[in-house]
């Protein structure tokens, strides 16, 4: 990270490249997160998107990019890669294309496909070693549905499917340690409420070669119940109070790259959101409360003993 | 060349010689044998081209959609089971207008699982948006992927085609296949020409995008017909093209002793020659009996059907399929097809077999006869008749009595 | 208005019609333009789908009034009678849209185009349109109310059953004069201009876009409600920080390092105002012209 061109924030680029216009709903932290990665990668990319709110970003005849995209289906934007990838590394060594036409394959999609339908796809692209990008927009929900459950929502959270006074009972899948237990060339968590973190990442991330995950939590305003001016502040929570570690995994070793000196309650995070309420009112749910707690100190503290989580 | 050659190795050799460039693939039984073939080419160097196992035919069928849309020469296999697991996709990537060919070896479909062969796999991919070949021998199948390859890739075209073979019947059946020469071929099939489309920098391309509403939609979906029906013409302006290059000649329906027949079988695939059979042993017997077999399903050889069909009595269609609660799929096609056909007016006879690979003897083929001239005399069409036997049902009964053991081996009732 | 169809659907319902309602709108999630309806009849309702031939058009958000997409004029002819919430007289709006057909305008008194305006403007249209096609009591609109508002709670419910009677009280002079609906004659009716579609090049014939950012023909301004406002005295031109987390884009930095918004594209999610470090992004309510909020305040 020392040869990073992004020291500070004055180096984030200052033009973006990613179309105004699309039917994404405002204050996406989506949206947020993969036009400031679509900064750094550039243009010469070409996007293999599965099922999910992203879809939306290109509605015939509408596109906000710059370069290219394949819209897949829900299960399967990974293997989409690999026939693009596969399909220009033949047109390459075919002298049928000039390098100069090279594209990146990048993988996008939502919670949905990433945790769940698109997994076995996800395995076979990092075990066959692909080179390419994976970003999963993480809305902790089948967001583009209504915020349905998914193996993404965390404990508590109340979704379209989670509607009694305790929410989803069961826990968030950890897809960074999935991804990891692989051994892909790169794996990292961003948000976009942290933007020099995340060009970091993208960064050092596209001096990899192989699969590599940026995985961005995205606030929901629609899904979680906030209102969209509160994005940001919220992402800023999420790492303040725990809840979504800023880390990166390289050869096998994770690294957590923001490490919040002094955590904030994660009644902070949660009480600003709608999907947290019922843990609140009509009275507190302490024990969930200190559950949801318990589980992030104890998170942390594994970091602070061995300055690592092992995947 | 001439050697003997399973079903999957002609479809490999087809592979082969249209010098396919990328094979994304999985196994499944019984079409494994095709993409292990072409595996070994690769790894002794005697074909330039990339294989990559996916990890479910959805995957798979994912990929060769996208390899292709990205303008690489793709060839891809599966059977029943792999070719429903991959339904969403088969649709998915003709809409994409990605011309590649998939080999489906048909094989019945679960539940009950089974290995053996009938074609509810390959038509529940009817609908789909591929252009669908039915191969009768494993000569036709090597031919009809190189012709498959040419039909695809057309610019009047440019569609997905499947290129169906039987399992067991064909795939693991060898027959003395003729194999052409790479210099033939190449006189036949030129390189693929994704005419200036696919991904590269520098040229934006969104494939596949969402539309909102039906006027776009209707549009798009519409597109895909009218490419399918443009593909009529271009098989046959190739396959005139192809018996030229290499003396074989094939058409969109294929008659056998048709011209003065009264009676007709209709039959697709392998058990066509069965049929073609029979038809012989009719023919010495004295009786006007022929077989009419669709080699092009889709787009479905409308007008052609019903010239081969002008004059005739009866007509015989044998289904390897059920579509539960209606009967044979390829009786509903031509019964739609002959509607309202004023010169065009056999009596059409339902038959049901072959399910699950189960034989079709040639007393059954004169039975089926029989039936038919009964309906055209009396003018009562019967319903669909299921060939089935009563030796069969005492098998079933006897395991039946093993299969529900409390009730002591006894006689069912 | 989703919530709007179903009060008055269910109002229609409790007075004893068929009735039919149903939400229209795009892919977004939120933020865009959406449309409902309503059927009501004493008979079976076999149509079904968009209404061709309104009887009344409702208009919640003037700003769609403009806008082609957002379809407000569909089917309208001279006996559809339009309601627009909105300040401005239905004069005004006559002249500016040229519409022969009755013009109503409903705007709740003393309050302003902030968000807490908008909370009830479901239930607000939805009586106004009650006592407009007149077969509506204020009974069966109050139970209507109770019924599609069951998930308030009861200091909110009173909250729209206030905000209903102040409608349907308003729109008393033009009750009942909401014209049925009529249907096509079969003898005399304009032929559907059928095309035979031809083969087309897969190049376009494929739903694929060989073009790149064609998204920014896409007005997404027109989402806002309320607008972020740069106030250039107090802006610090730190540019990374607006400019990198406006989630849409929308702003840009220019060669002075001052960041400018898209209006054109902006939806409004303030995230910038929420943002800002020194305060300089102002928030004001889309209606009225930013250079008036901001008069006296640039230099």
């Amino acid at each position: 990270m020392s040869e990073t061109r992004f020291k500070t924030v004055r180096n984030l680029p200052p033009d973006h490249l990613l179309g105004t216009g699309t039917a994404m709903c405002a204050g996406c932290g989506g949206l947020e997160a993969l036009h400031q990665i679509y900064d750094i990668l550039g243009e010469k990319t070409v996007f293999i998107n599965a099922a999910g709110c992203m879809t939306l970003l290109a509605v015939y005849p509408f596109t906000p990019f710059r370069g290219s995209w394949l819209y897949t289906a829900m299960a399967s934007a990974p293997a989409g890669a690999q026939g693009v990838r596969d399909a220009l590394d033949i047109l390459l060594e075919r002298g049928r294309m000039t390098a100069a036409e090279d594209l990146q394959t990048v993988v996008l999609t939502g919670d949905g496909a990433a945790y769940g339908m698109g997994l076995s796809a996800t395995s076979g692209a990092i075990e066959r070693g692909l080179d390419f990008l994976y970003i999963c927009y993480d809305n902790e929900g089948y967001g583009n549905t209504g915020q349905q459950t998914s193996g993404a929502t965390p404990h508590g959270a109340g979704t379209a499917t989670n509607k009694g006074a305790l929410g989803y009972p069961g826990d968030k899948k950890d897809l960074f340690a999935i991804w990891a237990a692989h051994r892909p060339a790169y794996v990292a968590t961003v948000i976009g409420a942290e933007p020099l973190d995340l060009a970091r990442k993208v960064e050092q991330a596209m001096q990899l070669t192989g699969p590599r995950l940026i995985l961005a939590l995205a606030p929901c305003p629609t899904g979680w119940g906030f209102d969209p001016d509160a994005t940001v502040q919220l992402g800023k929570l999420a790492v303040e109070t725990g809840v979504w570690p800023l880390k990166e995994s390289r050869g096998g070793k994770t690294m957590h790259t923001k490490v919040p000196k002094k955590r904030l309650p994660v009644e902070d995070y949660l009480k600003c959101q709608g999907r947290f309420a019922h843990l609140f009112v009509p009275e507190r749910k302490d024990s969930v409360l200190l559950e949801i707690q318990a589980k992030i100190d104890a998170y942390w503290g594994a970091v602070e003993c061995h300055g690592a989580v092992d995947p | 060349m001439r050697e003997m050659l399973t079903g999957n190795g002609a479809a490999a050799w087809g592979a082969r010689l249209a010098e396919v460039e990328y094979l994304p693939a999985f196994p499944i039984t019984p079409q494994t044998e095709i993409i292990e073939t072409i595996a070994k080419w690769i790894d002794f160097g005697e074909c330039n081209c990339r294989i990559v196992m996916l990890d479910s035919e959805h995957s798979m069928i994912t990929a060769a959609g996208a390899a292709a849309t990205t303008g690489v020469r793709t060839f891809t296999a599966t059977s029943s089971q792999g070719l429903l697991y991959g339904m969403e996709m088969l649709y998915t990537v003709a809409g994409w207008r990605a011309p590649f060919v998939l080999v489906n070896v048909s094989r019945g479909l679960a539940s009950p699982i089974t290995l053996e062969p009938d074609h509810n796999d390959i038509l529940a991919a009817r609908d789909c948006g591929f252009l669908q070949l039915h191969c009768a021998t494993c000569q036709e199948v090597l031919d009809s992927v190189l012709l498959a390859f040419r039909v695809a890739e057309d610019p009047r075209v440019r569609l997905p085609v499947i290129v169906n073979l039987d399992g067991f019947y064909l795939s693991f059946t060898r027959e003395p296949v003729k194999v052409p020469s790479v210099q033939e071929v190449a006189g036949f099939l030129p390189p693929f020409d994704p005419q200036n489309q696919g991904f590269r920098a520098g040229t934006p391309f969104s494939q596949a995008v969402a539309v909102l509403g039906g006027t776009a939609y209707s549009y798009f979906r519409y597109q895909s017909h009218l490419a399918a029906r443009n593909a009529e013409a271009v098989f046959t302006e190739s396959a005139v093209l192809f018996n030229e290059t290499f003396g074989r000649s094939y058409q969109a329906v294929e008659t056998y002793c048709c011209d003065d027949a009264e009676v007709v079988f209709v039959m697709m695939g392998s058990f066509a020659t069965k049929a073609k059979a029979a038809v012989d042993q009719l023919r010495a017997a004295g009786q006007a009996v022929g077989l009419l077999r669709p080699l092009l399903l889709r787009p479905f050889p409308a007008e052609a059907v019903r010239r081969a069909l002008v004059g005739k009595r009866g007509v015989a269609i044998v289904d390897q399929n059920l579509s539960p609660g209606y009967g044979g799929i390829l009786h509903s096609e031509f019964a739609a097809n002959l509607y309202g056909c004023r010169d065009v007016n056999p009596v059409l006879v339902s038959f049901i077999g072959g399910l699950g690979g189960r034989d079709i003897g040639p007393e059954e083929f004169f039975e089926m006869v029989n039936i038919t001239r009964a309906a055209v005399a009396s003018g009562c069409i019967p319903p669909p008749r299921l060939l089935y036997t009563e030796s069969e049902l005492r098998d079933m009964r006897k395991w039946q009595s093993i299969a529900l053991e409390h009730r002591s081996g006894g006689e069912l009732q | 208005m989703k919530t709007a169809s179903r009060i008055l659907g269910t109002a229609f319902f409790l007075e004893g019609f068929e009735v039919q309602d149903a939400p229209r709108y795009g892919a977004e999630r939120r933020g865009a333009p959406i449309s409902a309806y309503v059927r009501a009849s004493h008979r079976e309702i076999k149509e079904r789908g968009i209404i061709r031939d309104p009887s009344l058009v409702i208009v919640a958000d003037e700003t769609l009034v403009p806008m082609p997409a957002a379809g407000v004029f569909l089917g309208l002819s001279a006996q559809t009678m339009l309601l627009i919430h909105s300040r401005e007289a239905p004069e005004v709006w006559r002249d500016r849209l040229n519409v022969e057909g009755p013009i109503r305008t409903l705007s709740p008194p003393g309050e302003d185009r902030d968000r807490l305006a908008w909370r009830h403007i479901g239930t607000v249209c939805a009586a106004a349109g009650a006592r407009l096609v007149g077969v509506v009591s204020r009974e069966a609109l109050a139970a209507s109310l109770k019924q599609e508002l069951a998930g308030l709670n009861a200091a909110s419910l009173e909250e729209n059953l206030d905000h209903a009677r102040w409608a349907y009280d308003l729109m008393e002079p033009g009750q009942g004069r909401v014209a049925p609906g009529r249907w096509l004659s079969a003898e005399a009716f304009p032929r559907p201009e059928w095309v035979d579609l031809q083969y087309e090049d897969a190049r376009v014939a494929a739903p694929a876009i060989h073009a790149a950012m064609t998204s920014e023909q896409v007005e997404t301004g027109l989402w806002r409600t309320r607008r972020p406002v740069i106030d250039p005295a107090h802006c610090k031109r730190c540019w990374w920080l607006c400019s990198t987390y406006c989630p849409d884009s929308a702003i840009r930095v220019d060669e002075s390092g001052r960041p400018q918004i898209d209006y054109a594209h902006c939806k409004g999610c303030m995230v910038c105002v929420a943002q800002c470090p020194n305060h300089a992004i102002d928030m004001i309510p889309e209606r009225v012209e930013p250079n008036a909020a901001m008069a006296g305040k640039d230099s």
